[in-house]
């Protein structure tokens, strides 16, 4: 395009720096919230004091922060768990069924220990706490390893595998804590019975202690792919398969390693949600909701480019993002889902955006 | 058991539709992981414009065009800005499943129109669907079209040297793919299941895709493939029918899906490829750059 002396146009980029990619990414943010004021508009709310009252909810209300802090551990987990298949170009779109499988197995581990029906325990709530933790990250990691199993030795496309897992499992969850299902709440209310309070997860000024485990997972991640001889052959794997191959990369034992881990993750933010939230401690009747929450961790892994560092910041806003539009749906009266299409929203305009991580406009003098 | 027959055909037209418009898109090269979120969309849209005009052919005409758009935007990111078309998929999808839930919330609940007929006694679009099968088939093996869109999804940098517009085949397979999924989403929520409600298609848009992997990228399997999981689905829903007793409704519901991997796990195998051969698109899924 010409304009007098100047030209603009597109060139294709050779590198992109990290705060190159930053600023794409904050860009494409900025965009989707303002692509959303249509939204608000529609609806007959203004939406700057719509995105006033987000923000003021999501970061500055003492009972709206914790929320965003709770919500954030969640997509802190789910984002780890999509970024770790990524890096080795796999897509994990089974965070949802992975956490399902790992509520599963922590209110298995209760279950066993007969706490359903007795409510006492001659066994240290610390024991238990840690059995289920461990077992909601091995019920991840398993769900994970069919996935990765199936993709690393057969090639079977690993987002079909994935997506048939969240159903099988959805109605697993279905099946365990409604109709007479054995984790049924002894009330029958159609969700599992509740934990007892001895063994709520401890809390940290409020905080459960899931929130270490997020930032040290993500801290661990980032290690592991800057750092570590696993982590060179997980992004060789994600970089060119055959060329992985070539260079006697077990590529099996890849994906089957990366859908472990991440499978396990997403299972730790099954245990969280439904764990370790206060005020939840069971299997909510609306489980399926925290499962389609989990799909924003990967607009967060999109965004941050696989970098578990970076995806913390956008964990946290996405987190606040998605608690305050809940709130603002209740205030100014608006119809079901406004965080849902948010999320939506979000996705597409990363997707758009993702022509900026290879083009750039360049705007000159004309030469002639 | 004549009422499950044709229940189980309604069922099997819908991933018919949607998995044919995937066929198409992949033989000319890109995958749209997406369908899903266009089925939602053409669900949705479709039931919402029905509802108020009190017209199904508005409901369906709208339907189809909702899915041509998001088709054609999948098209654009793929195509023309050259995105990951996993990513421009994964993206459509939860734009189709976030919006619709909020656009639709409102419309929950039944239509409330009188039912399509039916000729006889089966879904009129169990006769639509055969048509559009055989076309599809002729279009793609028999006409100089259908040349240049399988020659386009081999090995676009050939066939452009050949005199072939890649980027003009592929905007119209993944427009028409749209339009198909579209259609099928309408077929839902306007024939099958008239009523709406959060979330509703839970997978259906996935195992069409599957389908597709299924089908060897042949419209005739492919027909084969949703008559078997159609009935399957319905089996799901009405276990009764064959096995009373056994197993909760909730570990029924699972079984489609647990079959999907199963049968994908069957086509994937050594034995099985070496004896059909491999007819997946050459280039499928990567995005062509002239050069």
């Amino acid at each position: 395009m010409k304009l007098g002396n100047y030209e603009l146009k597109l060139e294709r980029r050779a590198t992109l720096a990290g705060w190159q990619a930053a600023i794409i990414s904050i860009f494409a943010i900025i965009f989707a919230l303002a692509l959303f004021s249509i939204i608000f508009v529609q609806a007959k709310v203004n939406p700057l004091l719509a995105y006033r009252e987000i923000f003021s909810y999501a970061f500055a209300n003492r009972y709206g922060l914790l929320l965003t802090i709770n919500r954030f551990i969640f997509l802190s987990l789910c984002t780890s768990a999509f970024i770790i298949p990524f890096k080795a170009g796999l897509w994990n779109i089974g965070m949802a069924g992975q956490l399902y499988a790992g509520a599963l197995g922590a209110f298995a581990i209760l279950f066993a220990f007969g706490v359903k029906d007795f409510h006492s325990l001659n066994i240290s709530p610390q024991l238990l706490i840690f059995l289920m933790l461990f077992a909601a990250a091995v019920a991840g990691a398993v769900l994970g390893a069919i996935a990765g199993f199936l993709n690393g030795k057969f090639n079977i496309n690993e987002i079909v595998v994935t997506m048939m897992l969240n159903f099988i499992v959805f109605w697993l969850v279905a099946h365990m804590i409604k109709e007479g299902g054995p984790f049924m709440n002894p009330g029958g209310r159609g969700e599992s019975f509740e934990l007892p309070s001895s063994l709520y997860a401890p809390l940290i000024m409020g905080i459960p202690f899931t929130i270490f485990l997020a930032l040290g997972i993500a801290a661990l991640l980032y290690f592991l792919f800057a750092k570590a001889r696993i982590g060179y052959q997980i992004k060789a794997l994600g970089k060119s398969p055959a060329a992985a191959r070539y260079a006697g990369i077990d590529t099996f034992k890849i994906s089957l390693l990366v859908f472990v881990l991440g499978g396990a993750v997403a299972g730790l933010a099954g245990y969280h949600y439904f764990a370790a939230v206060p005020g939840v401690y069971k299997i909510a009747r609306n489980y399926g909701y925290f499962g389609d929450l989990s799909f924003y961790g990967i607009i967060c892994g999109l965004i941050s480019l696989g970098n578990p560092i970076a995806a913390i910041p956008v964990a946290l806003l996405f987190g606040g993002l998605s608690i305050g539009g809940r709130l603002v749906q209740g205030k100014f009266h608006m119809s079901f889902g406004v965080d849902y299409a948010l999320l939506g929203v979000l996705m597409i305009t990363l997707v758009a955006f993702q022509f900026f991580y290879r083009y750039k406009i360049v705007w000159r003098r004309r030469k002639d | 058991m004549w009422e499950f027959i044709a229940r189980s055909l309604e069922a099997s037209m819908i991933f018919t539709f949607a998995a044919l418009g995937e066929l198409i898109d992949q033989r000319s090269g890109i995958l749209n992981v997406g369908i899903e979120g266009v089925m939602l969309f053409g669900a949705t849209f479709g039931f919402i414009i029905a509802k108020s005009t009190e017209n199904y052919w508005f409901g369906f005409l709208v339907g189809m065009t909702i899915g041509a758009l998001l088709g054609l935007l999948h098209g654009f990111f793929s195509v023309t800005l050259g995105v990951d078309q996993v990513v421009s998929g994964m993206g459509i999808w939860i734009l189709g499943f976030g919006l619709t839930t909020y656009i639709g919330n409102p419309y929950t609940g039944p239509l409330g129109l009188e039912r399509i007929p039916t000729i006889l006694g089966l879904s009129p679009f169990f006769y639509v669907g055969i048509v559009l099968v055989i076309i599809t088939w002729f279009v793609l093996f028999k006409t100089s079209l259908g040349l240049k869109i399988r020659s386009v999804g081999e090995d676009p940098s050939v066939a452009e040297v050949s005199g072939i517009n890649v980027t003009r085949t592929r905007y119209l397979c993944v427009t028409v793919g749209g339009m198909l999924a579209g259609l099928s989403g309408a077929i839902y929520s306007l024939f099958y299941n008239p009523v709406w409600n959060y979330n509703f298609l839970m997978g259906w848009g996935f195992i069409a895709l599957a389908l597709v992997f299924f089908s060897m990228w042949n419209p005739f399997i492919l027909l084969g493939g949703s008559l078997l999981f159609g009935t399957l689905w319905q089996l799901s829903l009405n276990p009764q029918l064959v096995l009373p007793g056994i197993m909760s409704r909730y570990i029924w519901r699972a079984t489609p899906f647990a079959i999907t991997i199963g049968v994908l796990l069957i086509i994937s195998t050594k034995w099985f490829r070496l004896r059909w051969g491999a007819a997946k698109p050459e280039a499928l899924g990567t995005p062509y750059v002239k050069e």
